[in-house]
């Protein structure tokens, strides 16, 4: 696999951007789409923030200093435009982003793409009723099986903050399944 | 390594180092009514097409082009501008200048409403100096000091997320 730093001067390079770009959408593309499809629920959504966060990452990786890793920096990215293409819509429709979510989830069950069981679509419901951050942690450590230093460096909290918000959410959704 | 040697046993490399998350996943995992699959599912070939419709996407990026160049536009200004000085004479004394406090509040929320800044409401409260405004400037009713601990006390689950030591 290509080292980051050659791939970011790659990157930075016009006559060898098309390429590394190319290597990096191939990287990266599978793990971000998950990121976000987590947040946003819908494929298509998903499919918008996905080329969204590369445009975006195309647009402005001249001002990608190296302070964290390219793929902590993507992955922030990616984040954050899922978070706010959910308050978007949420203020498109004029309705609150709890109400906006909800919505996601009642369309879950007509999704195509969404081939769950009852528990499974239990899940998903008790999910959206954890806050914002939890809900994060969870996705990325339960899910993504990403390791708490990653999501430390993505999330810029503490790996001990982690750790407390993943378990208390695992708490909150068992309580949650046990009680529905 | 085994520093102590009386005992001959010896532990794979880093297995204490990650012991904790280990235990901590098998912890989470016991017993668990948690389906580790997600269910969520992508079109056939969805990747692999992937690639040609984020280009197809990039190729129709709108490219900003200025309608009139800059240079022409600030010679134009300029020329209007001393016309105008000429025209109207200028009053050099004057004091009446516009300022912050002269703009309608009705006219800054709407500027707020119909701008999209790209921030959320974390990012602009990390530039929002806390020491330097006032609660009460925006809450129409005080907070009774009560009612904020319990609100604490029943959301705030990660203490980290107050970035107490970043606000002193």
């Amino acid at each position: 696999m290509i080292e980051e730093d050659t791939l970011v001067l790659d990157l930075k390079t016009k006559s060898k951007q098309a390429v590394a770009f190319e290597v990096l959408v191939n990287t990266y593309k599978e793990r971000l789409y998950w990121q976000i499809r987590s947040i946003v629920l819908s494929h298509d959504d998903a499919n918008d923030v996905l080329q969204n966060t590369f445009i975006k990452v195309y647009k402005n990786i001249d001002g990608f200093n190296g302070d964290s890793k390219l793929f902590s920096w993507m992955y922030r990215i990616a984040t954050n435009e899922a978070l706010n293409f959910i308050k978007q819509r949420a203020k498109l429709q004029g309705v609150s982003d709890t109400d906006y979510q909800d919505k996601l989830l009642s369309n879950l069950e007509a999704d195509v793409y969404f081939e769950g069981d009852e528990i499974q679509l239990q899940l998903q419901k008790a999910i959206a009723t954890l806050p914002e951050k939890q809900k994060l942690v969870f996705n990325m450590k339960y899910f993504q099986e990403m390791k708490y230093e990653e999501i430390s460096e993505i999330l810029n909290t503490s790996v001990g903050g982690l750790k407390a918000s993943y378990h208390l959410a695992i708490k909150k959704l068992k309580q949650y399944l046990k009680e529905d | 390594m085994n520093k102590n040697k009386k005992i001959p046993f010896k532990t794979p490399e880093g297995y204490f180092d990650s012991f904790e998350d280990k235990l901590m996943d098998k912890l989470s995992k016991t017993e668990s009514t948690i389906p580790k699959d997600s269910a969520f599912k992508v079109p056939d070939n969805y990747f692999e097409s992937f690639n040609e419709s984020l280009k197809g996407k990039l190729d129709n990026e709108p490219k900003v082009i200025p309608l009139f160049p800059i240079n022409k536009i600030m010679s134009v200004a300029a020329s209007i501008a001393a016309i105008a000085l000429i025209a109207l004479g200028y009053n050099w004394n004057s004091s009446s200048e516009l300022g912050f406090n002269d703009l309608a509040n009705t006219d800054i929320e709407a500027y707020f409403e119909n701008n999209d800044f790209e921030l959320s409401p974390y990012e602009i409260a990390e530039v929002l100096p806390v020491t330097n405004t006032e609660y009460s400037d925006f809450l129409s009713s005080p907070i009774e000091g009560d009612n904020l601990l319990d609100y604490l006390n029943e959301n705030v689950s990660d203490f980290d997320e107050l970035n107490i030591e970043d606000n002193e």
